[in-house]
């Protein structure tokens, strides 16, 4: 693509973030012949729950060197599980359940209980030195799911509604700060993902299951919005806290275009429902992929 | 070698991915860039570009650089726009801007309180929008501002962020109006909002507000110059939201809105990395200071304190 029409690119997708009311940074990698479009790619962000495919790698890698069996069965008790609204995390009860298992319910519905689980198994700096030997040098854990969900509350003095009608305390949350929270960069995280589809991050078959379960997560409003193509496949992880909206994942087309696209976004509004923020994400995602893929006529 | 100019010049190449287009960005001969980027790459021993026929292709080494060397040229700017305060009278300037809705009074108070609190320093104020705001201090060339949220505020610091409810200044039909407004009765009026693009994030967080309350307007009619807002109220059949110290042309009147649904919030902001610097703290206590006395703010801590929440908790967490 030409330097102009990169620039054309950019200026459409500032303008969609715009128009959205969020701050936008993204990169968009084509897999195979490695063109691409970023605007902020390499600017940090807070990463918040899209650290799980970090998680979910470093798991996998652990794996194929038998340093853990994914199968095996790990008690999660009620006392001390990490909340939040999906999955085990949402649960009453004691629960019973595989390594693997934990992590599908950590990637699909982004289960912070499930991935604190696997956060304790493997450590925080286990993830780091996994993203290193990727050659992610700016990628940090510094937070599991239940650190992060305090220091949140920290930071409110224990009343989370403030956040909601104080700007000024949300210039103050850690988590927002990527300096100071779970970290990388869109262009690391498009990395990361190329190298799941190309079977260089794990063992082939560990990156299917990966890939796999990355497909099937729940939500549609974000990256999928974009591509409401029944023949396209889109598969993501999403990553949310206040005033940010992520997701990263891999859009493949039926003429086997695959793309990976890792999109950030940043709201003005405080508020938790945002669908147009949300469906941003998409049309960024759209944008940036339709600009790296050849015309129909003008291909090799 | 002037090393920044020769970061500026392999970052222009690594974003245009082509030699020959770089260097028409940068208004200069191809092979003086090309030479540049030579020597750039001599002194790092470090290969940054792989030539090819379609143009300059970024290394695995030249892209770690990149991450680097963008942050560098930031901090760069940031550098000279310092130099450029302190050239252009010392620290005796302070750039500042307000937005186009700030009461006239405030403004006034704002000046005057500057003057006073700081015989030294001169306060250069000019009346810029939230985005022109945010842009002008992330580019250095403006001290602090006064916002009106939501905006994103990501690198700013802020200062006490003040709040008043917002009433309604509808049609004067002579009948005494009967305690406050309910958000609702409006329903099926015209209302007159300033331009959504000056303010997507605000925009949006009013029509949200005004949608769960009841009132779904009929059309919503973009609007910000006071002869025209009030016109439209004249007509009869619009509606506009204002706060209770806005002046009410005859013919109108101003309506309280039932449980104070809209807020508006209003600070100072400047660059997290100016924390500190006496003028910037001392705008913000005048900013502080004015839109109490004469704005009716109070800090949006004490209203929700008072329970007096303009926007509704969330049903769950906001973490997925």
């Amino acid at each position: 693509m030409s330097g102009a029409a990169t620039g054309a690119v950019r200026t459409r997708l500032r303008a969609v973030f715009a128009d959205a009311g969020v701050t936008g940074q993204l990169h968009a990698l084509d897999l195979d012949s490695g063109a691409e479009v970023g605007i902020g790619a390499d600017s940090l962000v807070s990463t918040a729950s899209t650290h799980k495919l970090c998680l979910a790698v470093t798991v996998q890698r652990l794996a194929d060197t038998k340093a853990l069996d994914p199968t095996e069965q790990v008690e999660v008790p009620v006392d001390g599980r990490t909340p939040g609204g999906t999955g085990v995390a949402m649960l009453r009860d004691p629960v019973r359940m595989s390594l693997r298992d934990l992590l599908a319910l950590a990637l699909t519905v982004s289960d912070n209980a499930a991935a604190d689980v696997l956060y304790d198994r493997v450590g925080l700096a286990g993830v780091n030195r996994a993203m290193t030997e990727l050659g992610l040098t700016r990628t940090l854990a510094v937070h599991t799911g239940r650190d992060l969900l305090a220091t949140i509350d920290e930071d409110c003095g224990g009343d989370q509604a403030r956040l909601l009608v104080d700007p000024g305390l949300t210039t103050r949350l850690r988590v927002l700060d990527p300096e100071r929270t779970n970290r990388s960069t869109p262009r690391e995280l498009t990395r990361l993902l190329a190298a799941l589809w190309h079977d260089e991050a794990c063992t082939p078959e560990r990156a299917a299951e990966l890939r796999s379960m990355l497909a099937h997560q729940v939500w549609p409003h974000r990256l999928a919005s974009g591509f409401p193509f029944d023949d396209v496949r889109v598969s993501g992880k999403t990553g949310t806290l206040p005033t940010l909206r992520h997701e990263v994942g891999v859009v493949e087309y039926p003429d086997g275009g695959r793309y990976a696209v890792a999109v950030f976004t940043r709201a003005a509004r405080t508020a938790a429902n945002q669908p147009a923020a949300d469906a941003a994400i998409g049309t960024a995602a759209r944008l940036a992929v339709e600009s790296l893929r050849v015309p129909p006529g003008r291909g090799a | 070698m002037d090393l920044i100019k020769h970061v500026r010049y392999f970052v222009a190449v690594a974003e245009e991915g082509h030699f020959g287009r770089a260097a028409a960005r940068l208004g200069m001969a191809q092979p003086s860039l090309s030479q540049r980027i030579q020597r750039l790459e001599r002194e790092y021993g470090v290969r940054l570009f792989d030539r090819t026929s379609r143009g300059a292709e970024l290394t695995e080494g030249g892209r770690l650089m990149l991450a680097e060397a963008r942050p560098l040229l930031e901090r760069a700017d940031a550098l000279e726009g310092m130099a450029a305060r302190v050239r252009s009278g010392a620290a005796g300037l302070l750039r500042a801007a307000v937005p186009p809705e700030l009461d006239s009074a405030v403004v006034a108070a704002l000046v005057s309180g500057f003057r006073e609190g700081s015989p030294g320093v001169r306060l250069e104020l000019r009346e810029r929008g939230a985005q022109a705001q945010l842009a002008e201090l992330a580019a250095g060339s403006l001290d602090a501002g006064v916002l009106r949220h939501p905006v994103d505020v990501a690198g700013l610091a802020l200062g006490e962020v003040m709040s008043r409810p917002l009433g309604a200044v509808v049609p004067d039909d002579g009948s005494a109006p009967a305690g406050p407004l309910a958000l609702g009765e409006l329903t099926g009026r015209d209302l007159v909002l300033f331009p959504r693009p000056s303010g997507p994030a605000l925009h949006d967080e009013i029509l949200a507000t005004c949608r769960r309350h009841g009132f779904e307007p009929g059309t919503v009619i973009a609007g910000r110059d006071p002869a025209f807002v009030t016109g439209m109220v004249l007509s009869g059949t619009a509606v506009a939201f204002a706060p209770r110290e806005r002046e009410v042309p005859a013919g109108a009147v101003w309506r309280e809105l039932a449980g104070a649904p809209l807020l508006e919030r209003v600070s100072s902001a400047w660059l997290r990395s100016r924390q500190g610097d006496p003028a910037v703290e001392l705008f913000a206590a005048v900013v502080e200071a004015a839109l109490a006395e004469y704005g009716g703010m109070i800090p949006v801590a004490q209203t929700v304190a008072a329970g007096r929440l303009g926007a509704p908790v969330p049903r769950l967490g906001f973490t997925v």
